[in-house]
């Protein structure tokens, strides 16, 4: 294992630790236990928030759900890099707000299923696994949801968990070509799709419950100071790693990042290095705590989800450059449509909407612009259309809104007539 | 055929460099073992030391990666409206070597099952 490497390992277990350490120590261990207990029979569909159950539950939960993803990674021998850490900061973020142990596993080991299948090793399939657990609710709807004693929920639970995981891999890397690496959030796009399959077959059944929102609107101090504290963390991890006398050549890579297009797959580390990775995950965290505290909305399980979500992309497709235009054109199709900035719509889609921070980065601002007031509307309606059991459904409005904005760039890029053979 | 899309693939993405270089020549050989592939590819454009080098370091990546090799691997030879990826080809092979010919660029990759050994390759012997 690299230096950088056994870094990264050292300062995602210190955030994992320090995260389940505080939920047990804000509630006391017999509360959080007691929380975290009742956390795995919620169905955790779009959009379920796990604080207000407890707030020291859902950190022990998002804990827990992250440290998953980081012993899987460091169990199937991957690296420790930037699209393992963005998963497992999207798995942690997402332990607020519908993952769980319970409802990740039967996924995970589908996919494991799938690679046996196909002769390949997990590791192969190892980031559509972590990232495919958004499928999580679909396996804790049918186990406590559906009104089934458990002796039968609990099996059609797992083994519809298993079969999900199964087609996640053929699913995925068919998606991608629809939008060539311009959504970041590509599995999120494939659960949408198969999320279609599965309400809609849950629908013909008449075993769909119409869709909620459980939304914490309290203050809670630790849930206020969390992001903050895991931002600094980053940055000041950024600087020790490069070491202090390093630091211009730390901001100069920062600043390398932000001329990266971030299309599919661009691994900071990979293109830069640790310091200057790990100060952009940082400033991004500090930029979108910063939006959500001047706009008044409350740091909430999904808003520290979303938060937490950037903060993983931000070594694997998300810069600061890259990812403010498609905030803006979020930002104004919500005030223009008069809705609340405050929302739980427009909220989180001003955070998840940097799913498609490629395209700004790749094509300029006025198309990141557009992008996002594309996925503002589009986000409103996909959740109904896949009955809330994807939780990244922005990654489906975004991978739906960049396959449009592709198709359409593609036609125009490949229909130059100076480039034509001449007549 | 998983070989014949494997294969597709990354002739796919590599003509896709080239032609990105507008040459008015460019060559493509194959040639394939029971357990391992040679692809060479050529063109009349020469390139920059600089631009040599960082073919070699897209081509040859400093860690093995399959969990990008096998996922977004297949994107490699999708798509021409955009530049060429070669990390997407890296990720998927064993070796590639670059250099400048007397006329243009020349490409090699060397891939294949972990039993392969490049250095085994039958065609020097054949000619």
């Amino acid at each position: 294992m690299e230096r950088t490497e056994k870094h990264l390992y050292a300062v995602m277990t210190t955030i994992l630790c320090t995260m389940a350490l505080t939920g047990i120590v804000v509630d006391g261990p017999s509360e959080t236990m007691q929380g975290f207990l009742t956390l795995q029979t919620h169905a955790g569909r779009l959009i379920n928030d796990f604080t207000t159950v407890g707030v020291g539950a859902a950190l022990l939960n998002s804990a827990l759900v992250g440290a998953i993803g980081l012993v899987l990674v460091y169990f199937v021998e991957v690296s420790l890099s930037g699209p393992t850490i963005a998963a497992i900061f999207t798995l942690a973020g997402f332990g607020f707000f519908g993952k769980t142990p319970l409802n990740c596993l039967p996924i995970i080991a589908g996919v494991w299923i799938a690679a046996r299948v196909a002769h390949k090793s997990l590791g192969s399939y190892s980031l559509i696994a972590l990232f495919g657990t958004a499928l999580g609710p679909l396996v804790t709807y049918l186990m406590f949801d559906m009104g089934l004693s458990l002796p039968l929920s609990v099996p059609l639970g797992l083994t519809a968990g298993l079969l999900v995981g199964v087609f996640l891999p053929a699913v995925a890397g068919s998606m991608l070509q629809l939008h060539q690496g311009y959504n970041l959030y590509n599995v999120g796009f494939t659960c949408g799709f198969i999320g279609l399959f599965a309400s809609s077959l849950l629908l013909a059944t008449d075993s769909m419950a119409s869709l909620t929102i459980v939304w914490s609107t309290t203050y809670h101090p630790v849930l206020m100071l969390l992001i903050p504290v895991i931002s600094l963390f980053l940055i000041a991890s950024g600087v020790v790693s490069e070491g202090f006398e390093q630091i211009r050549k730390t901001f100069s890579e920062f600043s390398k990042i932000q001329r990266l297009s971030g299309r599919l797959p661009t691994d900071f580390f990979d293109q830069s290095n640790a310091g200057g990775t790990l100060l952009n995950m940082g400033l991004l965290g500090l930029a979108s705590w910063s939006y959500v505290w001047v706009t008044g909305a409350p740091f909430n399980g999904p808003v520290l989800g979303g938060i937490f979500t950037i903060i993983g992309f931000g070594c694997f497709g998300k810069s600061l450059k890259n990812t403010w235009p498609i905030v803006l054109g979020a930002v104004s199709a919500t005030l223009l449509f008069g809705k609340d900035l405050t929302a739980p719509g427009p909220i989180l889609a001003a955070l998840f909407c940097t799913t498609l921070a490629p395209i700004a980065g790749q094509f300029g601002m006025i198309a990141g612009f557009i992008a996002g007031f594309i996925h503002l509307f589009m986000v409103e309606t996909t959740a109904a259309w896949h009955g809330g059991l994807d939780l990244y459904n922005n990654g489906f409005a975004g991978g739906l809104t960049a396959s449009l904005l592709i198709a359409i760039l593609q036609w125009y890029k490949t229909n130059r007539p100076m480039e034509d053979f001449r007549q | 055929m998983k070989r014949k899309e494997f294969l597709g693939r990354l002739i796919g993405e590599l003509t896709h460099f080239m032609l990105e270089g507008n040459p008015l020549r460019m060559v493509v050989s194959l040639h394939q073992e029971e357990d391992g592939a040679h692809i060479s590819i050529f063109d009349d454009r020469p390139r920059p030391d600089d631009e040599l080098k960082r073919i070699r370091s897209s081509l040859n990546p400093k860690s093995h990666r399959p969990e990008l090799a096998e996922y977004y691997g297949t994107m490699a030879g999708h798509d021409m409206a955009w530049d060429a990826r070669l990390k997407l080809i890296g990720w998927q092979i064993k070796h590639a070597s670059v250099e400048n010919t007397d006329d243009g660029l020349r490409i090699d990759l060397w891939l294949g099952s972990d039993a392969f050994n490049p250095a085994n390759f039958t065609l020097h012997e054949k000619q």
